[in-house]
């Protein structure tokens, strides 16, 4: 506690040499003389200006020597508190700040819903609480440039697993939390996702290893990594989806508060205070030092720095392209809010990236289905005929094939089907598909092809006259009931297929909702669409029960 | 073999028969609330009408409900603070998949029900006994779909496999394990259905007795 309270002091020494710093301060164009202009002229503007109602933020916060910063309070090793406590990476920022202002600092709590609407209603003068600079918030506050950190998703995982980069996940299942920016890039590269609410349950679950993979923000993953056992067992495999994080002010009546900020961070990072207070709060430090280096550089420290696009970093792009009918879809959404109190939400119908996973994703599930059909009446024939055969070796193989598929849970047959396949094969969505009807049909055309065995069994004890061709349709006519059985648990069983990557619709809209919202319709939808597909499969089974029992008793007759 | 009995973790078998007992557990009680709402629907459609119309229905569209979905949607489109009567709603994740095989059990155990009767009422006591059977039958399959909760993180049997296979270096010890993973599932399994034939024959058996008696 008293090494905390000793360095504290040395950081606000050295704000303080910051600000009345004579070496920066000679050039005009710096930003420290910049800056001393800037708060030279507010000052000189009080006490008149602060009764004018229309006063910049600035010299409100000059006036009442207060400024009210909006932190976190529960994000371990950037904004905690402990009764009257507070401590962390933005704490210390905000206090450096206060100091280059000459004012007190207030700290108001704030969360990630929170912290926009609070700077719109004046409530608060400043947010530094763990906020991600992207093109959307650009249009809701005004970001101070340069941007006071950086952040990027992780891929944390067990320091056994064999996992170095972005090419050795697709197939394997990460966890993630619904809603998160970079679910929708690891979406792409054909990663399967686990979705959880909180980010907190997260290192748990890698624990009681529900979770073998998870991506999460690497300043989440930081304060757990200060604890020696879960990094001797975890390690941060790799990084990716970079978001820099910007302190923000209210878009109206803050020009020349968010210009002082825009200077202080220039400062800040030049003369390497944000990097000590990074290091003091244990906290990577990578960005900060890449920014210390471009903050120096000539051209970058001056009082036009913060515009100069050659110095600093652009928002992220987070919007994502609009359907043609967008606007048709939310209008019909809005309609049904106000008319019938049915919040519908459908966000495949809204981005363009959403609408392009659906549609391939219900063309996937309709083939998948398709073909899981064909694969199990084509080996409920073949297993059939070696079940039924007279040559004993071949029914005993057969026997035990069928026994063994009987066996294997079709979770296990899914993954067995797929480590082989990928043994061959490199990993895409058409291997997945191939390897998800190979296993569905081996299941479910195994006990379709012992139920015709059966019947021909069965036909030979009652000495039928039929041999051959004759005897083995005869046979499918009596299994019929038993083959239409396992080929509409076929059909059912096709969604399971998302398990080892297959793009069917139900592994398309997870993906989708992972970075949208709209979970309960979605999952009602597609709980509708499946069981009217799998309605449509039984009719189309029902029709081929009544040829194949036909076909039976008009041989029957005919004998 | 013995390569891979040395590479795996010396825990492996607790876990993984623990994680057996998961499985059961999902089993028992979607068997459990199968029976309650497929006995309803079996008299449903016995006495037919309005009723029997309503029951065949319901049975229709949960045969048609694939089990994954139905775990998803549970997991998905209830609300986290949901409740019903003050009691919270959020679904545990074996509660979850032992949900989602209801509409099976229940449409199984309905057309179950619905022969026992019919038998029963032909005069056939025996033939309605074979209720049981099938019930046996119903909670075996019901063990070996409970593995879907793998997909959601549920530490049942197969999920152990699957950790374990994930630290195992090359595929063919891979498929080793999974080859005993189908052992360990298989074992009672396919001893199950020795039982279930068994019942059946003694049924038959006794049938016939009956039969020859009463003749």
């Amino acid at each position: 506690m008293h090494c905390r309270s000793v360095v504290l002091k040395v950081l606000a020494l050295l704000t303080l040499l910051i600000g009345v710093s004579p070496l920066h301060a000679q050039r005009a164009d710096s930003p420290d003389a910049a800056l001393a202009r800037l708060l030279q002229e507010a000052r000189a503007s009080l006490p008149a200006a602060c009764s004018q109602a229309n006063a910049d933020r600035l010299i409100k916060i000059l006036c009442v020597k207060r400024i009210r910063i909006g932190v976190r309070e529960y994000y371990p090793l950037f904004g905690t508190r402990t009764g009257d406590k507070r401590e962390g990476y933005e704490i210390d920022v905000g206090q450096a700040i206060g100091r280059m202002l000459g004012v007190e600092v207030e700290f108001i709590r704030v969360n990630a819903a929170t912290r926009i609407p609070l700077l719109a209603e004046d409530r608060i003068d400043l947010v530094i609480a763990t906020m991600g600079h992207n093109t959307q918030r650009d249009s809701q506050v005004r970001f101070i440039r340069p941007h006071y950190y950086r952040s990027e998703t992780v891929v944390v995982g067990s320091r056994a697993l064999p996992i170095a980069n972005m090419t050795d996940l697709p197939g394997r299942t990460v966890c993630v939390t619904v809603g998160n920016g970079s679910n929708a890039e690891l979406v792409a590269q054909g990663v399967r996702l686990m979705l959880f609410d909180e980010a907190g349950v997260l290192p748990d679950r890698l624990k009681d290893q529900t979770c073998t993979l998870t991506a999460q923000d690497d300043s989440f993953f930081a304060y757990y990594f200060t604890d020696p056992d879960f990094a001797a067992a975890y390690f941060p495999k790799f990084g990716f989806a970079q978001v820099p994080w910007g302190m923000a002010v209210a878009r109206q009546g803050s020009e020349e508060l968010a210009r002082a900020l825009d200077l202080i961070s220039q400062i800040f990072h030049r003369d390497g205070l944000f990097m000590d207070i990074a290091k003091f709060n244990r906290i990577g430090t990578a960005f900060l030092e890449q920014q210390q280096r471009v903050w120096r550089r000539p051209e970058c420290n001056t009082d036009a720095g913060s515009a100069n696009p050659a110095c600093i970093l652009p928002p992220l792009d987070a919007a994502l392209k609009p359907t043609p009918f967008a606007s048709v879809v939310s209008a019909a959404e809005s309609w049904l809010d106000a008319n019938f109190d049915i919040e519908l939400s459908l966000p495949m119908l809204k981005t363009a990236p959403a609408w392009s996973m659906f549609k391939d994703g219900v063309l996937n599930s309709l083939i998948l289905i398709a073909g899981a059909l064909m694969a199990t009446l084509a080996l409920a024939l073949l297993f059939g005929a070696a079940m039924g055969a007279r040559f004993a070796p071949l029914r005993w193989l057969a026997r035990l094939v069928t026994v063994t598929l009987q066996s294997s849970p079709i979770v296990l047959t899914l993954v067995i089907a797929a480590a082989i396949v990928h043994a061959f094969f490199d990993y895409s969505d058409v291997v997945a598909m191939a390897a998800s009807i190979a296993a569905l049909g081996l299941a479910n055309g195994s006990n379709a092809g012992q139920a015709v065995s059966e019947a021909i069994w069965s036909l030979r004890a009652e000495r039928s006259p039929a041999v051959g061709v004759d005897l083995f349709g005869r046979a499918l006519g009596r299994s019929s009931t038993q083959i239409v059985a396992f080929l509409i648990n076929a059909a059912k069983g096709t969604p399971i297929a998302s398990f080892i990557g297959a793009p069917e619709l139900l592994s398309t809209l997870t993906d989708i909702t992972s970075f949208s919202s709209g979970r309960a319709t979605t999952y009602t939808l597609l709980l509708i669409f499946y069981t009217v597909v799998v309605m449509v499969v039984v009719w189309l089974c029902g029709k081929l029960r009544l040829y194949l029992e036909g076909r039976q008793a008009r041989a029957e007759v005919a004998t | 073999m013995s390569d891979l009995l040395e590479q795996l973790s010396s825990d492996f078998l607790p876990r993984f028969l623990l994680g057996m007992v998961v499985n059961f557990e999902i089993a028992l009680l979607a068997l459990a609330i199968g029976l309650a709402l497929g006995l309803l629907l079996a008299l449903g459609r016995w006495h037919g009408r309005v009723a029997g119309g309503i029951a065949a229905s319901a049975v229709a569209l949960m045969r048609a409900a694939p089990t994954f979905v139905v775990m998803f949607f549970l997991l998905n489109a209830i609300p986290r603070d949901a409740s019903l009567f003050g009691m919270p709603l959020a679904l545990s994740g074996v509660a979850a998949v032992a949900l989602s095989l209801v509409p099976y059990s229940a449409a199984y155990i309905s057309d179950a029900g619905l022969d026992a009767l019919r038998h029963w009422r032909a005069g056939s006591p025996l033939g309605a006994l074979l209720f049981l059977p099938n019930i046996t039958r119903a909670f075996f399959v019901l063990v070996m779909s409970s593995s879907a909760g793998a997909a959601i993180g549920v530490t049942e049997g197969i999920t152990v496999i699957l950790r374990e296979a994930d630290r195992l270096p090359s595929l063919d010890e891979r498929l080793l394990l999974f080859a005993m993973g189908i052992a360990l599932f298989g074992i009672p399994l396919q001893l199950g259905f020795v039982l279930i034939g068994m019942v059946q024959r003694l049924l038959g058996r006794r049938a016939a007795v009956t039969d020859e008696a009463s003749a």
